[in-house]
């Protein structure tokens, strides 16, 4: 166990390194020069402006110099700045990380609490089973920016129950986002509830548990749902990724500030250091959750080990 | 209709409670978050925009695009002697302007404001590693004198008819910035409290301080105690940043904002939809405005090197029909770079109404006849095609670009549609004068702003100018040069005049750009609000926030 | 099955469709109209018109076309690349695996989305595509998907390529001296058809949301080519003004991936 800990984290690390440099790449080569925005933004900057606002931002280096001058910093624990915001970049990295955490936290939350909800209806009543499987191919397919814009439109503007997004208004600024979220991931939790639900009924010592004489809901709390929560761990973890793509739209639609939108700003803004740091801060997050799941996998289920 | 009824009186409800509250917030919306608060790093809209409630420049424009005093006492001027016109040490005609700023301004932390602020701002902004913006201004003011706390005279090395105009260049609060700068000035950018403690109340001279800010939401402003101007009204300001227009009009409809700032706001045909939806709801007002809308050509390859190339696809454009379908009217075509309303603008330029039958005829003696596809060929049998690029993701540029596309397909002219997002647009293709064919985009400018960068032949980017200038299409033309070196140093109002009809006569004649049209911008308003004054220029209209009422 | 291929069989039935009805109806879809926006359905226009004037129905069969085209596209390259990725890390395992799996959870733990962006951002033409061609900018943005799409198919593939490969039937090849190639080839991928099935009919309806998503952000399919993407995400901003605009490409998008989703459903089931 120790062994394979130390492992992946070693492999985390290395991947991660190779990521901060594919990334640094990916947005280094992409076309578009932040000065030169700025000129096309003030006629007044001159071309002696344009050289020296380049050498102060350090856009003059080739581009592995600056990797490396950015690597040395982060591995020093000086994240920079951004040029985007004009804060420490860590200073705009933990608001972000936290309002998204937030936000997926309670739609992962909503969406797995009903997915498994309705995954054990359909384990329990087969013939429910089409319905809810229906009702979870339906939420897969339904684009997250649309639903989003028809809550708006339904539950702000005609109802005015609810704000239509927002940063403030605690608690109820976030129904809509999180409902919106929660019913894009819906599918994926009730599908594989459902199988994991159907195959952990099957073993053996839940027919033990039934021919004992335990009740049809201890059965499915006490004896399934602690084997089932094995695979719905490792999705959630592997899905990270994918989720930050869909708070993005979420927090675009919602005009919440998050990790999605950050990222977005950044790359679009042409903010190296920003960009880099929230992409890593991301996938480093994602692969923990990952080797969490697999170990919490292998401690629950000794046979994997 | 039950439901219909039900939303109806919740609705009611709804108003009847904000109505029963005095109005103490105002909760503006906006399109943009602001990158930075340093008055004197980077040029945006939204910061303009914010800043205008908490700190006030010099001098600017007002809603009558109108030269006006904010912190000084009367402009300067050569009649009342605080111009004067002198030498500089290098023999040059140089000018002595003064100003004097108003009694009892201070800063939000009670500190009075002096010369001392200006000396330190004109000092950090000398400084090349500071990393201000441009440069150009500290190099022509090349002395600063404080005769007083409240009398300063800049010296420059030239003398221009916008003279009195100070522009972006504003007070700094030396008492808080200048140990921060003095240190190092390479890292002031990231140490000036502008950014790392922007609700400092001593950073702000307005009417309004900055109490919190989140970043890319929102920025909350309180009644600045210090101010020594008429007293605001609301006591708390609020600018929430919504990029995405359709929640930005939901979040207006919703009740969480009062208004939509139309600086940055709505797309006129969507305020004007809006405005016919809801009725008395709320209030709108288009403000014409000094926004240029045009078309960029590539004016050193061909097809469009052609000048009646050129004259026959602005003729070929029905510019006053797309203004009234797809902006509802509320937009002012445009005949050369100059708009209709700032006084420089000659009535009689000439002008290119849609005529496609002269287009077509243009196009045959440029040697351009009909293909068997319904485009034009030339002699060699090349076919008369070219990019149209503009800004990806802004669908009311790619509904107008799809609909040149037909104009043009209707005279034999093949535009292939390529957008790309604004920081690679902006960032390279145009910067770097990679594009082919036509780009569309906007201009903001001041009134009477002399399009130099846009027109001066040496200004057309190049790398050895490090890709500075925004003569993106390469225009060369050595009247308008001689046009653009003089209007600027002519200090005689009918003497500017008659050069800047020969600029217009220029531009119409060659079209280094096809001229689309002015936009608007679409003010909304909730009925209750009232002294919004519209600028429609790059000087927002909070700047005079204190004007602003609830009925 | 039966239903998604109905489903999906009706769609491309009506991208099919798409020349006879411009000519049954007898406009062109990619002309706008100012005189004609945002009119209501009628018996020329049967879902009415968008904001410029053009026929809803029709742009509604030319984008069936594309973001179809794009879907499948995207979902086969993704597929034969996971597919390759997957049998190779299964077949050789030891480190090689290791340095496959990683780079994929790695991949898959990069937020896609904002990468896209500046992939999508990127000119064509430096990469030997032409610009500005619909048909290159459809093979463009399947590319991109792909990029991105593969990691789910090489995992899934990985996975049962590994359960194959321990089976007795293996082995007896192996000793009956079958070369490794055939094995694999004639042993393994015959039995990984099902998973690779249902990882296509899956990626075609991921990678139809995902460009509608990218339209959303501006970096989808470029005008006047119309997809159901595209078209969406233009009726969502003029939603307060025309909001039915927004329910036909939106049911349009909802029931190709439900095609795609029972499809894969039904042949998970049949295994």
């Amino acid at each position: 166990m120790i062994r394979l800990l130390a492992t992946r984290l070693v492999q985390i690390v290395l991947v991660t390194a190779l990521l901060s440099f594919a990334a640094f790449l990916l947005i280094g080569l992409m076309p578009g020069d932040p000065i030169e925005m700025a000129i096309a933004g003030d006629p007044r900057l001159s071309s002696e402006d344009a050289a020296r606002l380049r050498a102060l931002h350090g856009l003059d280096q080739p581009l592995m110099a600056r990797y490396l001058a950015w690597a040395g910093g982060v591995l020093e624990g000086r994240f920079g700045h951004s040029r985007l915001f004009a804060l420490p970049v860590a200073a705009l990295l933990w608001p972000a990380l936290a309002g998204t955490l937030e936000l997926l936290g309670l739609a992962l939350l909503l969406a797995a609490g009903l997915g498994v909800g309705l995954g054990a209806l359909a384990a329990l009543r087969p013939a429910l089973a089409p319905l809810v499987q229906g009702l979870a191919l339906f939420a897969q397919a339904v684009p997250a920016f649309w639903l989003g814009m028809l809550l708006i439109i339904l539950f702000a503007v005609h109802l005015g129950w609810l704000p239509a997004g927002g940063a403030e208004g605690g608690w109820r600024a976030l129904v809509l986002p999180v409902a919106t979220l929660a019913f894009a991931n819906l599918a994926a939790y009730a599908r594989h509830a459902a199988a994991a639900l159907a195959a952990a009924l099957a073993e053996p010592h839940i027919r033990t548990a039934r021919a004992r004489g335990a009740g049809e809901g201890r059965v499915l709390f006490r004896h399934a749902l602690p084997n089932a929560a094995v695979p719905l761990l490792t999705i959630a973890a592997l899905d990270a990724g994918a989720l930050v793509s869909g708070a993005l739209i979420a927090e675009t639609v919602f005009a919440r500030p998050g990790m999605g939108k950050l990222i977005y700003d950044a790359v679009m803004g042409n903010d190296f250091n920003l960009a880099l740091i929230a992409l890593l801060v991301v996938a480093v997050v994602t692969m923990l959750a990952t080797l969490m799941a697999d170990l919490a996998q292998r401690w629950l289920d000794p046979r994997l080990a | 209709m039950a439901a219909r009824f039900l939303t109806f009186c919740i609705a009611l409800l709804i108003a009847t409670a904000a109505l029963a509250q005095p109005r103490e917030t105002l909760t503006i919306g906006i399109t943009q978050y602001p990158s930075t608060l340093h008055p004197n790093i980077e040029n945006m809209v939204a910061k303009s925009y914010v800043l205008g409630f908490a700190r006030r420049p010099v001098t600017a424009h007002d809603a009558d695009w109108r030269l006006t005093c904010l912190l000084c006492e009367e402009l300067p001027t050569l009649e009342n002697g605080l111009a004067v016109r002198e030498t500089t040490p290098d023999g040059r005609p140089g000018l002595s302007v003064t100003w004097v700023l108003r009694e009892g301004l201070r800063w939000g932390d009670g500190t009075a404001l002096t010369t001392e602020d200006l000396r330190f701002a004109w000092e950090a902004g000398r400084e090349p590693a500071t990393g201000m913006g441009p440069a150009e201004f500290y190099r022509s003011a090349y002395a600063f004198i404080a005769e007083d706390a409240r009398r300063f005279t800049l010296r420059f090395d030239r003398v221009t008819f916008d003279f009195a105009s100070l522009g972006d260049f504003a007070p700094l609060p030396a008492h808080l910035e200048r140990a921060r700068w003095q240190v190092d000035p390479r890292g002031y950018r990231s140490r000036t409290l502008y950014d790392t403690e922007p609700t400092h109340p001593g950073l702000w001279n307005g009417p309004y301080r900055v109490v919190q800010v989140q970043p890319g939401a929102a920025i909350t402003l309180e009644r600045n105690p210090h101010w020594s101007g008429p007293a605001p009204q609301f006591r708390r300001i609020v600018v929430r940043t919504v990029e995405n227009t359709p929640t930005l009009e939901a979040q207006l409809l919703s009740g969480q904002l009062d208004m939509i700032a139309g600086e940055l706001g709505l797309p006129v045909e969507q305020a004007a939809a809006l405005i016919r939806r809801t009725g008395a709801r709320f209030r709108a007002e288009f403000r014409p405005g000094l926004i240029y809308e045009h078309l960029d050509l590539r004016l050193d390859q061909p097809p469009l090197d052609d000048r009646r190339v050129r004259q026959a696809l602005l003729l070929g454009l029905d510019r006053a029909q797309i203004v009234a379908r797809l902006f509802e009217g509320r937009q002012t075509v445009a005949h050369t770079s100059v708009n209709p309303l700032d006084w420089p603008h000659d009535p009689d330029v000439r002008q290119y109404p849609f005529d496609p039958a002269r287009a077509a005829a243009l196009l045959a003696e440029a040697g351009w006849r009909p293909g068997p596809d319904g485009i034009r060929r030339n002699a060699a049998g090349e076919r008369l095609s070219f990019e149209l690029m503009t800004t990806a993701g802004n669908r009311s540029r790619e509904a107008v670009q799809q609909v040149i596309q037909a104009q043009w397909r209707a005279i034999g002219v093949e535009a292939r549609l390529r957008n790309e997002p604004p920081r690679v647009l902006f960032g390279e293709t145009l910067s770097r004068r990679r594009f082919q064919g036509a780009v569309m985009f906007a201009w903001v400018s001041a009134p009477e702003g002399v399009p130099r960068s846009a027109l001066h032949s040496s200004e057309i980017p190049t790398a050895e100018r490090n890709w500075s200038g925004q003569n993106y299409t390469g225009f060369r033309h050595a009247g308008m040069d001689a046009i653009l070196e003089a209007l600027p140093v002519e200090l005689d109002r009918e003497a500017r005049r008659a050069l800047w009809r020969r600029l217009q006569a220029i531009y119409a004649e060659e079209l280094p750009a096809l001229p689309l049209w002015f936009r608007q911008d679409a003010h909304i308003w909730p009925p209750w609000l009232e002294g919004v004054r519209p600028t429609g220029h790059l000087n927002p209209s909070s700047l005079w926030a204190e004007q602003w009422r609830a009925r | 099955m039966r239903a998604g291929l109905g489903l999906l069989g009706l769609l491309a039935a009506f991208a099919a469709s798409a020349p006879w009805l411009a000519a049954l109806l007898g406009h062109d879809p990619f002309a706008p109209d100012l005189f004609n926006r945002f009119a209501p359905p009628s018996a020329a226009h049967p879902l009415g018109t968008d904001e410029l004037g053009r026929d809803l129905l029709l742009r509604l069969a030319h984008g069936a076309r594309v973001s179809l085209a794009v879907g499948l596209a995207a979902a086969l390259a993704a597929t034969g690349i996971g597919t390759l990725i997957g049998l190779l890390a299964a077949w050789r395992g030891g480190w090689l695996d290791a340095v496959l799996m990683r780079l994929a959870d790695g991949l898959l733990a990069l937020p896609a989305l904002p990468l896209l962006v500046i992939l999508a951002a990127l000119d064509p033409s430096v990469v030997g595509l032409p610009r500005g061609e619909p048909g290159a900018d459809m093979l463009r943005l399947a590319l991109l998907l792909a990029a991105f799409g593969w990691v789910g198919v090489a995992r899934l593939v990985r996975a049962s390529a590994l359960s194959l490969l321990a089976r007795d039937f293996v082995r007896a090849a192996r000793a009956l001296g079958v070369s490794e190639a055939r094995l694999l080839w004639r042993h393994v991928l015959p039995g990984l058809a099902a998973p690779i099935a249902i990882a296509t009919a899956l990626a075609v309806g991921g990678a139809i949301l995902a460009e509608s998503a990218l339209s959303f952000l501006g970096l989808g399919i470029a005008p006047p080519a119309a997809s159901w993407g595209n078209m969406l995400a233009n009726a969502q901003e003029l939603v307060f003004q025309a909001p039915l605009a927004a329910l036909w490409p939106g049911l349009a998008i909802l029931l190709a991936v439900l095609g795609c989703n029972l499809v894969a459903d039904a042949i998970s089931r049949g295994r």
